[in-house]
């Protein structure tokens, strides 16, 4: 596990997720369990470019690896991550 | 440097009369395009207070007016006097006033009666001005005087009222009988010898605020006002907006960037997205400045670019700043103030919309379709010509 590359999550502060509540998940980094410390590595972004798809859920948006997380919280994003370890990759 | 590249900055920054909420010193702006003209005129009104600014208004608004027509210079400064009310304490009407009326490239000519004598700065250097002085049958204490000079590139032109002149009367040491033309000359010549660029906003604030300190316990015991004429090459500023209309102008749109001789704004996701991927350079966003960039998305950096933000929020926030006259209560959003802070650094702003129509957005009730864009835009570019004197393009990409 020592060289395990780090999963990286992006939050959107695009229009669309910003409004719609992804500034609340700007404490994340903080609240991340001990066990996913030092294994995330957690950034904003632009736009994710999927708020124009209805195929992705609804925003706010979050990108954890490749995935596309939709309504994110920083529940559900924990949530999302702890399957992700426990799946033993960094990305899915 | 070609006429055109010379871009003509008028500042005026001035302080009240301790205790009056009106300043009894009037400006006024007019850039003539058409003509290559630009026209300045500063007023002080006698004594402080709603009555100076009345007389100070009224006379700047006349001088402009006459100015603008080539009315003859005599008949202008006797019209200016014949229409002042008369004050009741002193029993005389009176305001004073320097008119500058430019012509970029040719003779610009300078009419002055009973301000502080205008300073004309080349290199730092005050260059001499040769004046002539007329004189009204009607208003025989009152002195005219009319220069001209040939201002190039890089000249600033520098008037003030008597709250500058006369700051730190009474006060010991060698301006004892104020700051007067000579002191603050010197300040000023040190002021650029420091700072060779320093612009006409910067440079009058500076003047305005070293005259109060030298006042009794740093008070406006007149008003204080400090206008700065700055010729200089122009500052640019480009900023992008939205995604171009077909996808196979992405490239073109990025090399306006790659190509740009001046500071540049992205505002927009998708349009950091596109440049982004174009020209091969990461948008970095520091999560860690949400909890202080107040109400709206952080600033984002890129190599290369001096600002990127998110688009319609910003822009709008941005927009009702500037027109607001007074600031908006809720403090300043961080991006909205870097934002703000580089179209009031720049003197030609390029604002570039990217008209591509938004694909059907989940919620419709967002702001962010395309017309709401170009409206903003427009605003945008109105407040920046009318209330900053920016030259302002606006073009569809
Ligand atoms: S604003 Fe978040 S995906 Fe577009």
């Amino acid at each position: 596990m020592s060289d395990v590359k780090k999963i990286k999550v992006e939050i959107c502060l695009g229009t669309t997720c910003y409004v719609l509540g992804s500034f609340r998940l700007s404490s994340l980094e903080e609240q991340l369990p001990p066990n996913l410390k030092d294994r995330v590595e957690v950034v904003g972004c632009a736009c994710l470019e999927v708020c124009h798809d209805r195929n992705y859920g609804n925003a706010p948006f979050v990108r954890i690896g490749e995935r596309i997380v939709d309504n994110a919280t920083v529940e559900k994003v924990i949530e999302v991550l702890q399957e992700m370890v426990a799946a033993g990759g960094s990305n899915e | 440097m070609a006429e055109n590249d010379v871009f003509v900055e008028m500042e005026c920054f001035q302080l009240c009369h301790d205790g009056e909420e009106v300043c009894g010193d009037d400006f006024l702006f007019e850039r003539l395009e058409g003509e290559n003209r630009h026209l300045a005129v500063l007023s002080d009104g006698l004594g402080s207070g709603i009555k100076a600014n009345l007389l100070a208004c009224m006379t700047t608004t006349m001088a402009l007016e006459f100015i603008r027509s080539d009315m003859d210079v005599m008949l202008s400064a006797e019209t200016i006097m014949d229409t002042l009310p008369v004050c009741e304490v002193r029993k005389i009407s009176y305001a004073t006033f320097t008119v500058f009326d430019l012509q970029i490239g040719g003779k610009s000519r300078i009419i002055e009666m009973d301000n502080p004598p205008f300073i004309h700065l080349r290199n730092g250097k005050d260059l001499k001005v040769s004046r002539q002085a007329m004189t009204s049958e009607r208003w025989p204490d009152r002195r005219v005087q009319l220069s001209e000079i040939y201002a190039v590139a890089g000249d600033r032109l520098i008037v003030f009222s008597d709250g500058v002149a006369q700051a730190g009367l009474g006060q010991p040491g060698k301006y004892k009988f104020g700051w007067r033309r000579e002191g603050a000359l010197e300040f000023i010549q040190e002021t650029i010898a420091a700072d060779p660029a320093i612009s006409a906003r910067d440079l009058s604030q500076k003047v305005v605020y070293a005259a109060r300190s030298r006042n009794k316990d740093n008070r406006c015991i007149d008003d204080i006002s400090c206008m700065v004429i700055y010729l200089r090459k122009p500052r640019k500023l480009l900023l992008l907006t939205g995604p171009p209309f077909r996808a196979e102008s992405d490239a073109a749109y990025a090399d306006l960037v790659r190509n740009f001789d001046g500071k540049v704004i992205l505002s927009g996701g998708t349009t950091a997205n596109i440049v982004s991927r174009e020209l091969q350079r990461p948008i970095d966003v520091d999560m860690k400045l949400v909890m202080k960039a107040g109400s709206l998305p952080p600033p984002a950096r890129m190599q290369g670019v001096d600002l990127v933000t998110e688009g319609i929020l910003t822009l709008t926030d941005v927009t009702q700043r500037l027109e607001a006259d007074t600031p908006l209560d809720t403090p300043v959003p961080l991006v909205s103030k870097e934002m703000i802070e580089l179209f009031r650094q720049s003197d030609e702003i390029e604002l570039v919309v990217g008209t591509k129509v938004n694909e059907a957005h989940q919620d419709p009730s967002l702001p962010v379709d395309l017309e709401i864009r170009r409206n903003i835009v427009r605003r945008l570019k109105n407040v920046l010509e009318t209330k900053y004197r920016k030259r302002v393009l606006m073009r569809f990409f």
